[in-house]
């Protein structure tokens, strides 16, 4: 068959063949095949290596060259197939469910052992190979010679040997990849696996020992530090330090199984092997550093523990590699990120290789694409502790800086907050505190605001959904400190303060201040406006004109300002209404700085109110001292006269406040002839004006004298008026009380709770379904009583929901709403069908007493799709029209 | 305690007499006729006939002009003109309302006292207006007089003589009742 090829092959040649060369070309044909089998049989016998090179030469002579060539190459393949591949394989068939094993976590696999037969395989299978370039080296030479002798010149060694050898190369990784069994990579795998476990021990112990001592530079500067350190380990790697020999001989083992694996043509697929090993160690180093800590900054721990360990496990790595890599390097033709740079060559010159550098510009992306994803899935918790987690911010703002991966931090907490935070069972209070925390956040990471106004998108939607947002954001501008609905959020991160440290920033640079409280700050800022920066250049510049503004997002929920300041006037308004002194420090305070923000004219009625406080205090001081004299004899006439000392009147310009909620009540003679004195004495000192009493309004100290203990109470002027009732009588149906009093019964019949669940009245039925109260004069346990009644607590729960002074400003809006409604009723039934802009305009231009129409369109159209829902319009093709 | 300062802002309630809108703000004195003051009054009466929630009447400023109003009055119950619904066109003077509006039928209407044209025959939108009367009363007026024409002074002398019978009024009425677009 080889002939008949061969004889193929060169026609001409077989022409001139004579039967004597015929002859000596099969006996050295045969010659050649048989110390060709013996050279390769695989006894390792070389001894026939002349007799081998005499009959290449005289195959050669007869220009059969490539035919000699061929034939060793395939013997050698299948001598190889034989004696290498499947004996290697043959160590590894004891782990052939190695990969399936891995999977299930099952750690019971012999560590040393699997080590040994990797390296035994390793060495045996490099042992058969270099016998067998030894083989083909003999060739090689044998070629040689007989080209040389035949030229008398000496030919390009070079070319042949190298030709040979990239052949054999070739074959040897064919054949091993033509026979890889599925788990030999995992093998691989788990094998640097361990041993890189083992040496980051080691090496960690170092680095922690390092770590400690240099710890006071460290914070000083860590960067160029670190740096320097490692290039003083570096110098320091030869020399002998105790840890460090155990490292190298560890480095070295590991590096001649590399060799090997790579003389085998495995070169990438160790590489793999370990890059992914080294991969899954940071990744655990990151996980185990970062943790869900996130008081401490992980960073610069993270940097150095690569700079320590990895690095240096892979500048050893290279540098042991680099003697022999050279000519593999060019054979394979690829260049591996690995491939040694020539400055390796000479290892005790320390200037670090380029390729050491790819692998730390590859590790640290690594790691902080990994504390970044690490840190973004956490994100809603790190900004749920935000000013304590601080620095975990940091690092994630330098992770994004390197990464560049901004929108999936958008995507990711937008989820999260969809998740966790926008739904029913969170209360408002706890969303307004965690949108501020996240400005601030989100303010340290992107200073431009770009990202946030995506996050904070869903947020403000999800607000303007909720009805006491208003009211929740104003309580958070007010009450600095305390308060009841600030139990809830940290008072740490109150509004008021935002409040004063945007008054002190303004008062810094006045212009860059992007809150324009007037047309003149709005032109300046128009015309400075320049287009959002590209998100490469978001971090830079700009930072100082566009401000993220805290305040200027929170009244953004809302819309606009005045219903902020609306809700602020009824809050304000309740609490003025409540207090009994004149103190309201606080309140100017909260009302001076809402005014830098909001502007002088939205704050004025606010201001009336508190001026009406100032003015009550100094009237009502200037009343008393006048009246005096009279009231000294009226409380010698009878012994129920109360002095006017007793009493403090707010007096209010009820145009400037919002309405205030009466109740007709009849006080009790002495109180209300005192009331009157009073007023009488107002329209005395300040014609034309006179007093109208809110008499349901106010709060009452009262002290009740039993015959066996005294009681303190502030209560409502009604539930004074109530229990002053039971001074004369004793026991009252609902019926007269009610008339008594001047309240409807059901009203009585509710307020009186207040003095049944105290145990000073109790409650018993009558005639005529009629309840009859009476007044209890000893002690009764006030538990006992409330069983008979079901559940005082919670009917004085709901009595106190009742008794506000002020109508909420989600009474005036929904009284606002009817009256748009009215409108939009009214214009819809004379023009047929209006689309939104128009039902707008028509609004605007119509709807201009009070309540003026104010609302944007977007509010609008949710009110519409409101009464659409209510089946009052339809929508159709952009148009309303009335449902008919 | 709390109170009211009630100061004696007598002028508090409305000046113009007996106005039936709750205006807000006090209208301007009688004579002093000021657009100003036309407006303000036109808004007002806007706002209580809104509010007032009146059945079947209803009527509205023209997109920007305050002083051009469309109208619709819907046949009250038990008359000839049950269900039907009627569009008008008030045009205020402005020396409203010591003058008082154009008022027109837009859809026609087969009605004696309403002429071809949609012209109304009504003595309160002529000799007998009064400034005391509103937007409100002037179409619950014009809603009652459908109901009980003055067959007496006919515009539409046929529509007159059929009165008498109302099945066949009825007839005739459903016969030229165009139901308005749904567009202005």
């Amino acid at each position: 068959m080889q002939e008949s090829t061969s004889s193929f092959c060169n026609l001409g040649v077989l022409d001139a063949l004579t039967d004597d060369s015929i002859q000596e070309i099969l006996e050295s044909y045969n010659g050649f095949c048989v110390t060709t089998q013996t050279l390769l049989g695989g006894a390792g016998d070389l001894s026939a290596g002349t007799e081998f090179v005499a009959h290449v030469h005289s195959l050669c002579k007869h220009g059969l060259e490539s035919l000699v060539r061929d034939h060793f190459l395939r013997v050698l393949e299948e001598a190889f197939e034989r004696n290498g591949a499947s004996k290697f394989w043959r160590h590894f068939d004891a782990y052939s469910n190695f990969a399936d094993l891995k999977r299930n976590d099952d750690v019971d696999i012999n560590e040393d052992e699997i080590q040994q037969v990797l390296c035994n395989a390793l060495e045996e299978i490099s042992l058969e190979k270099q016998y067998q370039e030894k083989c083909l080296l003999i060739l090689v030479h044998a070629l040689q010679s007989y080209k040389d002798q035949m030229s008398g010149e000496r030919h390009n060694f070079q070319a042949e040997r190298d030709y040979l050898v990239s052949k054999y190369q070739l074959l040897v990784s064919s054949v091993l990849m033509a026979t890889l069994p599925r788990h030999f990579p995992v093998i691989l795998h788990w094998y640097f696996k361990t041993r890189l476990e083992e040496l980051s021990t080691i090496m960690g112990e170092d680095f922690d020992d390092d770590a400690s001592l240099n710890k006071d530079d460290m914070d000083l500067d860590e960067k160029g530090k670190v740096f320097n350190k490692v290039g003083e380990m570096d110098v320091d790697e030869y020399y002998s330090h105790s840890r460090f020999s155990e490292n190298s001989r560890l480095v070295k083992n590991i590096g001649k199984v590399v060799l090997d694996l790579r003389s085998l043509g495995f070169t990438s697929m160790a590489e793999d092997a370990y890059a992914s090993a080294i991969f899954l160690l940071l990744k655990a180093k990151v996980h185990n550093l970062a943790g869900d800590d996130f008081r401490s900054s992980v960073l610069q721990s993270i940097k150095s523990w690569i700079q320590a360990v990895p690095l240096q496990f892979l500048h050893a790595l290279l540098v042991y590699l680099g003697n022999s890599v050279s000519y593999e390097s060019t054979s394979s033709g690829l260049k591996s990120p690995l491939a040694p740079q020539s400055s390796v060559c000479c290892p005790g010159i320390d200037t670090p290789s380029e390729g050491l550098i790819r692998w730390k510009l590859r590790l640290e992306y690594f790691a902080y694409e990994t504390l970044q994803d690490l840190r973004i899935a956490k994100l809603f918790e790190i900004i749920v502790d935000y000013p304590e987690s601080s620095p975990a911010i940091k690092d994630l703002k330098l992770c994004l800086e390197y990464t560049g991966q901004h929108s999936k931090l958008v995507e990711s907490f937008i989820s999260a907050l969809r998740y966790r935070l926008l739904t029913a069972g969170a209360s408002t209070n706890d969303i307004l505190h965690q949108y501020v925390s996240t400005i601030k956040a989100l303010r340290t990471i992107d200073p431009a605001g770009v990202f946030l106004e995506a996050v904070g998108e869903p947020i403000r939607d999800y607000l303007r959904g909720r009805k006491d947002t208003i009211k929740c954001i104003v309580t958070m501008l007010t009450d600095g400190t305390s308060g009841s609905s600030s139990a809830s959020g940290n008072p740490g991160d109150s509004l008021l303060e935002e409040l004063n440290r945007d008054e002190e920033i303004r008062e810094n640079d006045g212009v860059d201040d992007d809150f324009n409280t007037d047309d003149r700050q709005a032109w300046i800022n128009a015309s400075c406006w320049q287009p959002d920066p590209v998100e490469a250049d978001s971090l830079k510049g700009s930072r100082n004109r566009r401000k993220v503004d805290i305040l200027g997002m929170i009244v953004g929920i809302i819309g606009s300002k005045d219903q902020l300041v609306n809700e602020y006037r009824t809050m304000l308004a309740e609490k003025l209404l409540n207090k009994s002194d004149y103190d309201i420090d606080a309140e100017i305070r909260t009302v001076e700085l809402l005014k830098i923000h909001f502007g002088e004219s939205s704050l004025q009625k606010c201001e009336i109110m508190l001026n009406d406080l100032i003015d009550s205090k100094r009237t009502n001081s200037n009343i008393k001292a006048t009246i005096k004299p009279p009231s000294q004899t009226s409380a010698d006439t009878g012994d129920n006269a109360i002095s006017m000392d007793l009493i403090s009147a707010t007096i209010l310009s009820s145009n400037f406040w919002p309405p205030i909620q009466d109740e007709p009540l009849n006080l009790p003679g002495p109180v209300d002839q005192l009331l009157c004195d009073y007023a009488k004495r107002f329209s005395e000192i300040k014609t034309p004006r006179k007093l109208q009493w809110k008499k349901s309004l106010g709060t009452v100290k009262l002290e009740l004298q039993f015959e066996d203990r005294a009681m303190q109470f502030t209560v409502a002027p009604v539930h004074a008026s109530i229990i002053m009732q039971f001074q004369d009588q004793m026991s009252w149906t609902s019926k007269d009380l009610a008339a008594a009093i001047g309240v409807p019964v059901d009203v009585l019949n509710r307020r009186i709770n207040f003095w049944i669940s105290k145990g000073i009245i109790a409650e018993s039925h009558g005639a005529d379904s009629d309840h009859v109260y009476t007044l209890m004069e000893n002690m009764v346990d006030p538990g006992k009583n409330g069983g008979s009644n079901g559940s005082p607590q919670e009917l004085l729960g709901g009595d106190e929901e009742e008794e506000r002074s002020v109508a909420s400003v989600e009474d005036q809006l929904r009284k606002e709403m009817t009256v748009y409604e009215k409108f939009i009723l009214g214009m819809l039934t004379n023009f047929g069908s209006m689309a939104l802009d128009r039902i707008h305009n028509t609004l605007k231009m119509f709807c201009i007493s009070d309540p003026a129409y104010d609302k944007s369109l977007q509010q609008l159209q949710s009110f519409l799709s409101g009464l659409v829902s209510e089946e009052k319009l339809e929508h159709r093709d952009g148009m309303y029209f009335l449902k008919k | 305690m709390a109170t009211i300062n009630g100061q004696t802002e007598a002028a508090q309630g409305n000046i113009a007499p007996a106005t039936v809108a709750p205006a807000k703000q006090s209208l301007a004195p009688a004579k002093t006729v000021d657009s100003q003051s036309v407006l303000r009054r036109l808004q007002s009466e806007l706002m209580a006939l809104m509010m007032s929630g009146d059945s079947g009447i209803s009527a509205f400023p023209e997109e920007d002009n305050i002083f051009c109003w469309k109208g619709t009055i819907i046949g009250s119950k038990d008359t000839v003109f049950e269900g039907t619904e009627y569009k008008l066109s008030l045009c205020f003077p402005n020396d409203y309302p010591f003058k008082p509006p154009k008022v027109k039928f837009e859809t026609t209407c087969f009605h004696p006292n309403v002429d071809l044209h949609g012209n109304i025959c009504l003595d309160i939108l002529q000799d007998k207006w009064s400034s005391a009367y509103d937007v409100r009363t002037i179409l619950l007026s014009i809603q009652s007089l459908l109901g009980e024409p003055n067959i007496s002074s006919p515009l539409n002398t046929q529509a007159a003589q059929l009165w008498s019978n109302q099945e066949e009024y009825r007839k005739m009425v459903e016969k030229l009742y165009k139901p308005p677009s749904a567009c202005a």
